[in-house]
């Protein structure tokens, strides 16, 4: 509160917008962690290898010759061009470097332009439970209601096509997916993200499909979304670098789509952002070019990790299906008798070992935590060993 | 690095024998278990040498009266390892560990 010149109390408001966005309905959880040392943390949603020498180098250098300058609002034609390409090699799309690409701070930005450049007042999108945490607050952000369809372990995680066209309405905008997912690790199939496209195209959707970790797939082919029949055209296809290159620092990732939702973006973009950092660019063009080894390295080590820790977590009592991408594993914990928060916070108290609660990810995640196996194998075995005992305590089915 | 060592590379410049040439000196290097790796180099040098013994003076010990000694080995230098910051492609402890947030979602 503050008083204007007549001595008025004056109030500040925080708009409705806001305040309508759920505030994070774990903060206990992480104001607890904050408080305790000598954690074991299975809660980090991004790689622990550093960004490959050669993409660190390719930026210092180009600082060195004094690359600091702001680029093209739609990002480097360079790194245009080689996702053009890169793109056509991987999917065999086709997307025009100098219209219907735009290189983003991250997919996150790219993912709040998307919302801010298709939303009117009270669109609806349609999207997973439990999804990632920006998911539900970029829709609200920008104006429109998120309409959540449940998916269960039963499923492996993935959502059907008819749970989704019963929640189409008049007022249905889009359908937002992110497979692989986080925090599930599930990989939806052709055949089902078919069905999916299905419905987008009966009922004239778009689809947003965030596929940042599409090169994190173990033993299944991922499917992009903008290959399936007649999709290009309605998909805002999100990428990026964070996980695939162990960029998340970096800041960079990329939308692509048709001609006019890439300028409707790019009018946004260019007013709030400028462009995406210079030197996080430069990095990219090079991770495009020569880091394919390096990221096979690393997909290679998260398999060896995902085997361990899914068949350990199975082993002590907490049922987890199999995860075929991403970086994190979904156990169930509800042989414990346990909310998903009450499991996390004494885990964390009794035995220093983080996990995140699914219910941080939608009231769909009730009963479950997710374990993030981008650590390393000393610390995963350490957390299982831990957990052991913890669930042996608690184990009431 | 293990506890108790030192480890000490030995530059050691041959005269070819006739008949003989470096394999049978490098092999009479090769077979004392102190020498930990040996490489045929070009340059100064013809044979470079990795030695570790429990002390400086064991090293010194071994190049005076094992290595030096050998029939054909001409000259001798040895270079102790003070730090070691990188090994078989390994990044050696000690740098200073970047920390992740315990918790991103």
């Amino acid at each position: 509160m503050s008083t204007n010149s007549r001595g008025q109390r004056r109030k500040y408001h925080i708009s409705q917008r806001v305040n309508q966005v759920s505030p994070s309905g774990i903060r206990r959880f992480f104001d607890l962690l904050a408080s305790i040392e000598g954690v074991i943390s299975l809660g980090v949603g991004e790689p622990d290898f550093a960004t490959p020498w050669h993409i660190c180098e390719a930026a210092i250098k180009s600082l060195e010759k004094g690359y600091t300058m702001y680029t093209s609002n739609l990002g480097m034609p360079e790194l245009r061009q080689e996702l053009s390409r890169y793109l056509r090699d991987n999917y065999n799309l086709e997307y025009d470097p100098d219209s219907e690409l735009l290189i983003t701070v991250g997919v996150s930005e790219a993912l709040d332009l998307a919302m801010r450049a298709i939303l009117d007042p009270k669109d609806e999108v349609i999207m997973p439970d439990p999804c990632y945490v920006s998911y539900n607050p970029c829709v609200i952000l920008a104006g429109g209601t998120p309409i959540m369809v449940p998916a269960n372990q039963e499923n492996n995680f993935e959502i059907s096509a008819a749970d989704i066209e019963a929640r189409v309405t008049s007022q249905t905008k889009a359908i937002l997916i992110g497979y692989p997912a986080n925090p599930t690790g599930a990989v939806m199939t052709r055949d089902k993200l078919l069905q999916i496209a299905e419905v987008a195209r009966r009922h004239q959707l778009l689809v947003i499909s965030d596929e940042i970790y599409a090169k994190l797939v173990y033993g299944v082919e991922h499917t992009c979304f903008a290959t399936l029949p007649e999709m290009k055209e309605s998909t805002i296809l999100l990428g990026g670098f964070s996980k695939t290159y162990a960029m998340t620092g970096w800041r960079i990732g990329y939308a692509a789509a048709s001609r006019e939702i890439i300028a409707a973006m790019t009018k946004i973009h260019q007013y709030t952002i400028m462009c995406a950092p210079t030197m996080a660019q430069v990095a990219a063009i090079e991770a495009l070019k020569s880091g394919e080894d390096s990221a096979a390295e690393m997909v290679e080590e998260y398999n060896r990790r995902r085997l361990i820790i899914v068949k350990g977590l199975n082993e002590i009592g907490l049922p987890c299906f199999e995860p075929k991408g991403a970086f994190y594993a979904f156990p169930s914990i509800k042989g414990t008798g346990m909310t998903s928060e009450e499991f996390a916070e004494r885990l964390l108290i009794e035995e220093k070992v983080a996990v995140v609660p699914g219910t941080a990810f939608g009231q769909c995640g009730e009963g479950y935590v997710r374990c993030c196996y981008a650590t390393s194998l000393a610390d995963i075995e350490e957390a299982l060993s831990k957990m052991k005992h913890f669930v042996a305590r608690y184990q009431t089915v | 690095m293990e506890d108790e060592q030192v480890w000490a590379l030995i530059g050691v410049k041959l005269i070819p024998q006739k008949d003989v040439g470096f394999d049978s000196i490098a092999e009479h290097i090769y077979r004392f278990p102190q020498a930990r790796t040996v490489y045929l180099v070009s340059g100064t040098y013809d044979l470079m040498v990795l030695v570790v013994c429990k002390t400086s003076h064991e090293i010194a010990d071994f190049v005076s009266q094992k290595l030096a000694p050998i029939e054909g080995v001409q000259e001798t230098v040895t270079q102790f390892l003070l730090k070691r910051y990188k090994e078989d492609g390994e990044i050696i402890e000690g740098r200073e560990e970047v920390k992740r947030q315990p918790v991103t979602l």
